[in-house]
């Protein structure tokens, strides 16, 4: 995947050079549809602009070499996204606000990226641009409009798009395990935003069934075998939450219909932090019980300071780890067998005393 | 009805005794049909079975309902039993005796042919002693470890907290050899029996064939009937 997406960086590096390099040359109208060379006889102007009805001055320019360098650059013409627009398109404000030309113009992606966007449409980000929100962002705010990158190339940069409205967030995230190693390594085994959010039909997180159903998100990486082994992180974390009273309760209820069948109970992100997610072997044994602790007390009140050892840290029962829990365990995974097969055999005994007649 | 009499019934159960027994049958399975799709909560068939009864919070609930109900009936018949046997109204035939694993030795030899007769048995034969006393132990263990996951706060101000997760293995492991001690033991031993098959009605109707009673309790017979 890196491999490929490495061709494909270079590929569309070369064409760029390529593109710049004809257009110096002055060859551009040959290489290009005519409308492109068109359009862009009056918007290769940086000082093209437009006074909207709000005042507010909107750039109109479009830099060729940009627009070449996107991932749209070799594969469009301007009139693909901008139909509207003839030869003798209006000029003048004929938009309330920039916002306003935005919200009308961003549906153009849906004519190739259907798929995409009915997934927006379910989105909260949807649900927020509906109700009239201007900073809620439509399908240009985060992918650019004539600078569009492959989004699955550079994670760094969907971190970063998301960084433009939550910036807090950015940066617990950028200091916490996943996003240090994402920023500073490229590691690309680390979720970024929308590995855990998802890119286009992104749900309201403050909600219960969206807190219920996280660890289903933290497990899908966190119960992979390969990819866990590659850090030593053991995937039995997924198992023993799932099979622990809290993690049965959320798993349970996450799909529930109404709310009120629902309950919160402790999910992965409690001890471990939502964005701030600190490895639990870098910041040691004694922190990590406290903040276990600390997240114990938040609902059990009035529990014991030794309480927090009721759960076993993920560790499946060993004379090691919880020995009297294993012991109980490993009595009756003999004591079970002995007991019915002693019973079965009895019963056959009989039947076989009665069967051979008396 | 091959010989006279053979049809004659006398009365073998007290209309307490029946009553605890049809307790336990329906809070018995009440527990075991709510118990058991909390120790397999991800089964599809468990799904059903929560999703049927209104979700987990109401399974969770009515798993404790019942569980404090079988604790009560429970506590009740100890404090009957004992006091039957203080006061010396009912005679302590439940008691283990050495005759009963002389029984049990014996009844095996008989059973591979050993033995030409099998051993007399009393009120109780060494097979229903064993069980009932398993099932004693097992209430016991079941109604501690249940309560103590019922209230883990509470139980962790006075014991260790790693006593819950081992409350929990316990009480689930407990389950189910009770499960299977009932399936195997109760249901094949004491209905699906070639004497019995396919059910003795006995502890439901609290009669007995005076005929069945002289076979398999020949002693109580002795005692109540006389010689012979």
């Amino acid at each position: 995947m890196t491999r490929r997406s490495g061709a494909t960086t270079g590929g569309i590096a070369v064409a760029a050079a390529l593109a710049v390099g004809l257009l110096a040359g002055g060859a551009w109208a040959q290489q290009s549809p005519e409308s492109v060379a068109q359009c862009l006889g009056c918007h290769d102007d940086p000082q093209l602009s437009l006074t909207l009805k709000d005042g507010s001055v909107m750039s109109l320019h479009v830099n060729p070499q940009e627009f070449a360098r996107s991932v749209h650059g070799s594969q469009l013409v301007c009139t693909d996204c901008h139909a509207q627009y003839d030869q003798n398109h209006p000029s003048g404000a004929t938009f309330p606000t920039k916002r306003a030309y935005v919200i009308a113009a961003y549906e153009t992606c849906k004519k190739c990226h259907f798929d995409t966007y009915t997934r927006t449409l379910e989105s909260v980000h949807y649900e927020l641009v509906k109700g009239g929100l201007d900073s809620a962002p439509v399908c240009t705010n985060c992918h650019g409009a004539h600078n569009i990158q492959n989004p699955h190339e550079k994670r760094a940069m969907v971190s970063r798009s998301c960084a433009t409205c939550h910036q807090a967030v950015y940066e617990r995230y950028a200091r916490s395990v996943h996003g240090k190693a994402l920023v500073e390594e490229g590691n690309q085994d680390v979720p970024a935003c929308a590995d855990c959010h998802t890119h286009h039909q992104i749900e309201q997180p403050g909600t219960k069934r969206f807190r219920l159903g996280s660890p289903e998100i933290c497990i899908r990486c966190h119960g992979d075998e390969r990819r866990m082994a590659k850090y030593s992180i053991s995937t039995a974390v997924a198992q023993t939450y799932l099979s622990d009273f809290h993690g049965v309760t959320a798993s349970l209820t996450r799909a529930a219909a109404s709310p009120a069948s629902q309950r919160v109970v402790v999910t992965c992100v409690d001890c471990h932090g939502a964005h701030d997610m600190a490895s639990p072997r870098l910041k040691g044994h004694a922190a990590m019980k406290a903040t276990v602790a600390a997240t114990c007390a938040k609902c059990h009140e009035g529990a014991s300071p030794d309480f927090p050892a009721a759960w076993l840290s993920h560790y499946e029962p060993s004379l090691r780890h919880a020995p009297l829990v294993y012991l109980v365990g490993l009595f009756y995974k003999i004591f079970i067998p002995f007991v019915v097969i002693g019973l079965v055999l009895h019963l056959l005994l009989h039947l076989y005393r009665v069967s051979a007649g008396r | 009805m091959r010989e006279a009499g053979a049809a004659e019934y006398v009365v073998r159960f007290s209309f307490w005794a029946r009553f605890q027994h049809a307790a336990v049958i329906l809070l018995f399975g009440a527990l075991l049909v709510t118990g058991m799709p909390q120790k397999w909560p991800y089964l599809e068939a468990s799904r059903w079975v929560i999703d049927s009864l209104g979700g987990i919070f109401a399974v969770r609930w009515l798993h404790r309902a019942a569980g404090i109900a079988l604790s009560a009936l429970f506590t009740a018949h100890l404090v009957g039993a004992i006091t039957g046997v203080v006061t010396r109204r009912s005679p302590p035939s439940m008691l283990l005796s050495r005759k009963d694993f002389q029984d049990a030795v014996d009844n095996l030899r008989y059973y591979i042919g050993w033995a030409e007769t099998p051993p007399r048995f009393g009120r109780f034969d060494y097979r229903q002693k064993f069980e009932y006393w398993g099932l004693i132990f097992g209430a016991v263990i079941m109604a501690l470890t249940g309560f103590i996951l019922y209230f883990p706060i509470f139980f962790s101000r006075m014991l260790p907290a790693e006593l819950i997760p081992a409350a929990k293995v316990m009480h689930t492991n407990e389950a189910l050899l009770a499960f299977l001690i009932v399936l195997i033991w109760h249901m094949a031993g004491a209905h699906l029996t070639p004497e019995s098959f396919p059910m003795d009605t006995s502890i439901f109707t609290g009669k007995i064939r005076k005929e069945k009673l002289r076979r398999e309790h020949p002693l109580e017979y002795e005692e109540r009937f006389g010689g012979q």
